[in-house]
């Protein structure tokens, strides 16, 4: 018998739609489409990854080796445009086309990386890659890792120890570094060592007021709340004045300010008393409910310094 | 005659009336009772006399092991007699039994005794209540007690098993598979010297524990003290030659407490981890030597020598799961408890609930398996079961599959039997034991794989390769006497 | 040399098999994760069958997810401590074990000299036993 005979050759076919299927990474696209509004880009970049994991994950059944692709990534972009979301489905998708055996995130800071006192950050380190390997690292805002200012700053050594392992571990874990897009720039400028092992750097932009609202739409709807239409005429300008206000975070801010609304939905509800209450009075938000907010009365954002 | 709804008659003057009457109307039936938590509980299988209504026959064997004697006595009337009488609660015909089947009509019959009637910590007092009279009562035919339950509070009474399983594994520094174990065989005549000289080799050769036998004690052929000596020899040689710790299960029974205490005391003067014991000393000796044990930081073996008399026929006797019970209060911490696939009596079923009963710190019903009550362990330690009787390496998947982790496989024949000495067999058992272990964590489906994994390990392992060639064929398939009375039946889905 | 069948210190779940390689270890590793037991490494140049306490190397690690993570750690101890016995062990909390649920060598010494016998006569031919490692007759960290 010959050695190659149970070896495809290369005119064998290939069912790629059967692997695909098999990995239900349409379950997890068609969820990330639901969930996330707008993020055209992220989305197309997540597709592409997710294609080169199928290919390659059919190249190794026919032993056409490459070595794994390294997957680390960057994720830059305002508070609020998705980031962590999104790093929670890419460790999804990197367990289901098997780049990762578990498949979970473990979101940290710069504080959970890095000690204070000599001997106290490489433990640390090594305790956190530790609890991440066989899943997703995710480290926000990591470029407060490295504090040039400071030349005993102890981040330097986290950093090299990161770096060892996104080099000689890749199997093991994925690391994602997210923050803001000006900052990781020069973060990636001081430290070519770290840059050079990312492969997918992925720009997170802001909102704009129409996926705002919508965004606020899809909130309400998880907690079986609704606007009503005049509500949602005034939450649109509300969107509008809030963007040009400091401090905006995209879906972080809309969450904020429909937590508010809720807690003005139910006092005024309260203040009703005498007449019956219907499911749907329970379950809509008013437009007064938003014109109460300040930022129609004084112009400021109603978590300003001063208060309500 | 005024009766209540049980058959029990209401008025003093007439149930106190000199003369016989019968048991159900003296009150020890009562259909309606419903046990206390802190009642003792003892399930029997009844066969009545032909002719014998049941009920009447569970209510004679409540009053027999409580307080009752053949004819009306006034002094019942001098104390709570309501209290002190048991009562017989339910009877149940027992499936597969009377007309229609081949089987005479068997009864279960369900008795519940107050707290107030037993001695604390007294494995003699309470015994002698539920198995002391009973069994030779004319009105049954034939009598079984096939389970107890034991309400908390009395179990808190007792000592329970002097070391456990936890405490005995971290003595030993043994985690994570079976404990293995030999009995050196031929079981009598060697001398000390040749006897130790056996016991060496197979813990050399990687067994952790050797054994007497149930009837070596001091006989002509074989002196204790010289049993002892040449043994400890042995234990020690071999555990400076391995890095473990090792030991041989010293028999101290003998005729007098007195002599088994100079035994036991000789045995720890001499370093060994752990002493054993025989069931033919009672009850009440066990309960001293397991006293002992605790004081002095002793493992104790019980060999259940002479249990086969009463535990075997189905219908007359004691279930061994009920001894088990009774063991695990008295503190011994090894039991045999049967091997499933070995040579000796043993259904898989009911032997999983032996253990299940030794091992577990809860116990859910368990029909299938012969649990017939939830019992609570109130923390008292784990019995650790011994697998003895005709076992080889060839059958560990199986072993591995039935019994377990926390259990001694014990191979005796196996082991000294091996063609190529009893080093040899010693080593194939270890190789064997902890090739299955290791596919096992890996997730194989070991029990269908068992032999192929067996094969690979003999590869580089010729004692293993040897043992299974040896023993390749050996199975003891013959049908159990004491089998299950309740199976699983598939009931179709809705 | 030490003179059991397998020339070695036989502590342990695994030491009469060929050492364990690193794939087998890990997939005895996930055994333990899936059972959420906690896994160490202890390490030390004394052989002694009761040498309870071996040194840690690190505390338990606990709330892992891969064993990967404990490989890392493996590797990481062998480096340091080439010449020495190193174990892991797997500890489960659950009431009425709250013990070790595993235990196995992954490194060891290049020669091992095991152990040696020492007996106390005593009267009535009772002996006192007592075992002795060689290597212990060496200073601590010079040893193998």
């Amino acid at each position: 018998m010959s050695d190659t005979e149970n070896k495809p050759s290369e005119l064998n076919e290939i069912d790629i739609d059967a692997i695909y299927r098999e990995s239900e990474i349409q379950d997890v696209l068609d969820r990330l489409d639901a969930e996330l509004i707008g993020l055209v880009p992220v989305k197309t970049r997540i597709r592409e990854i997710a294609a080169l994991l199928l290919i390659d994950k059919l190249r190794r059944q026919l032993d056409l080796t490459a070595g794994n692709p390294s997957m680390h990534m960057s994720f830059t972009g305002n508070p609020g445009t998705g980031k962590t979301t999104v790093a929670m489905r890419m460790a999804d998708i990197l367990h289901r086309l098997g780049y990762v055996r578990q498949g979970h995130l473990v979101a940290v800071t710069r504080d959970d990386l890095v000690g204070q006192y000599i001997g106290h950050t490489a433990p640390k380190t090594r305790e956190v890659l530790k609890k991440a390997m066989g899943g997703v690292l995710f480290i926000d805002e990591a470029y407060y890792l490295y504090k040039p200012e400071n030349e005993r700053d102890y981040g330097a050594e986290s950093i090299e120890i990161l770096l060892q392992v996104m080099e000689n571990q890749r199997d093991d874990l994925v690391v994602i570094l997210a923050g803001y897009k000006d900052r990781m720039d020069k973060f990636f400028e001081s430290n070519p060592g770290m840059s050079s092992r990312i492969a997918h750097h992925i720009d997170f932009p802001n909102y704009n007021p129409t996926e705002l609202v919508q965004i606020a739409k899809l909130m309400l709807a998880e907690s079986n709340y609704r606007m009503s239409d005049e509500a949602e005429d005034v939450f649109a300008q509300y969107v509008v004045k809030r963007m040009e206000m400091p401090n905006f975070a995209n879906a972080r801010s809309i969450r904020n300010a429909l937590d508010r609304a809720r807690l003005r939905q139910a006092n005024r509800l309260f203040n009703s008393r005498g007449r019956m209450l219907t499911k749907a009075d329970l379950m809509t938000i008013e437009a007064d409910d938003f014109l109460k907010s300040r930022i129609f009365s004084d112009g400021v954002d109603d978590n300003s310094e001063d208060g309500e | 005659m005024d009766s209540n709804g049980s058959g029990q008659i209401t008025d003093a003057a007439e149930r106190y009336k000199s003369g016989v009457i019968p048991y159900k109307k003296m009150g020890y039936w009562d259909a309606d009772y419903v046990p206390k938590e802190t009642d003792v509980i003892a399930l029997f299988r009844l066969t009545p006399q032909p002719g014998v209504d049941p009920e009447e026959a569970a209510a004679a064997v409540a009053g027999e092991s409580s307080t009752a004697t053949w004819t009306v006595v006034w002094t019942d009337r001098l104390t709570a007699a309501e209290l002190y009488r048991a009562k017989a609660y339910r009877v149940d015909l027992v499936p597969n039994t009377g007309p229609g089947t081949n089987t005479e009509a068997q009864y279960f019959a369900y008795i519940a005794y107050d707290l107030d009637l037993f001695e604390e910590g007294s494995i003699a007092n309470l015994t002698a209540s539920i198995i002391g009279n009973v069994f030779g009562f004319k009105a049954v035919k034939a009598l079984r007690l096939e389970d107890m339950r034991l309400p908390v509070a009395y179990l808190k009474t007792f000592q329970g098993p002097a070391t456990g399983i936890i405490v005995e594994r971290e003595r030993l520094d043994k985690f994570g598979r079976p404990i293995l174990g030999a009995t050196v065989k031929p079981k009598l005549g060697l001398s000390g010297r040749n006897y130790g000289r056996v016991v060496y080799e197979a813990l050399k050769g990687g067994l952790d524990f050797t054994k007497d036998d149930e009837n070596i004690n001091s006989q002509p052929f074989m002196h204790w003290r010289d049993r002892f000596l040449y043994s400890m020899e042995a234990v020690n040689r071999a555990s400076a030659t391995t890095g473990e710790v090792k030991g041989h299960y010293l028999n101290v029974t003998a005729g007098t407490m007195e002599a088994m205490y100079e035994r036991a005391e000789f045995a720890k003067s001499l370093g060994s981890v752990i002493v054993m014991i025989d069931l033919v000393i009672g009850y009440t000796a066990i309960q001293s030597m397991a006293k002992w044990a605790r004081d002095n930081s002793m493992i104790l073996h019980l060999h259940r020598a002479g249990h086969g008399t009463y535990t075997r026929q189905k219908n007359h006797g004691i279930n061994f799961r009920v001894i088990s019970k009774w063991m695990r209060m008295a503190g011994v911490d090894h039991i045999h408890a049967g091997t499933i696939v070995g040579k000796l009596e043993g259904d898989p079923n009911m032997v999983r609930g032996f253990y299940d009963i030794l091992r577990e710190s809860h116990n859910d019903v368990n029909l299938e398996r012969g649990i017939f009550f939830e019992q609570p362990w109130a923390s008292l330690k784990k019995v650790m079961p011994v697998a003895s009787g005709g076992i080889h390496a060839g059958q560990m998947h199986q072993l591995v599959h039935y019994l377990g982790e926390d259990v001694v496989l014990q191979f005796g024949g196996g082991t000294i039997g091996h063609p190529m000495g009893v080093q040899a067999g010693a080593t194939a058992n270890r190789v064997a034991l902890e090739a299955m272990i290791m596919a096992r964590n890996e997730g194989r489906d070991y029990l269908n794989e068992g032999p192929k994994i067996l094969d690979d390990a003999a590869k580089t392992c010729a004692p293993l390769r040897a043992a299974l060639d040896t023993w390749k064929d050996i199975t003891f398939n013959y049908a159990s006497t004491d089998t299950p009375d309740f199976v699983p039946t598939t009931t179709g889905s809705i | 040399m030490i003179t059991n069948p397998t020339g070695r210190l036989t502590q342990g779940q695994f030491s009469f098999l060929p050492d364990l390689t690193d794939e087998q270890i890990s997939a005895q590793i996930k055994w333990a994760l899936a059972h959420d037991w906690a896994v160490s490494i202890e390490y030390t140049d004394d052989p002694h069958p009761r040498n309870t306490y071996w040194e840690m190397f690190g505390l338990p690690m606990f709330d892992l997810k891969d064993p990967a993570a404990i490989l890392m750690e493996i590797n990481e101890a062998r480096k340091t401590f080439p010449n020495y016995y190193i174990r892991v062990m797997a500890f489960n909390s659950t009431r009425g074990v709250e013990s070790p649920a595993m235990s196995f060598i992954v490194n060891r010494p290049a020669n091992e000299p095991g152990l040696g016998l020492s007996r106390q006569e005593g009267q009535g031919r009772e002996i006192r036993y007592g075992f002795h490692a060689y290597a212990t007759d060496k200073p601590e960290g010079e040893r193998y």
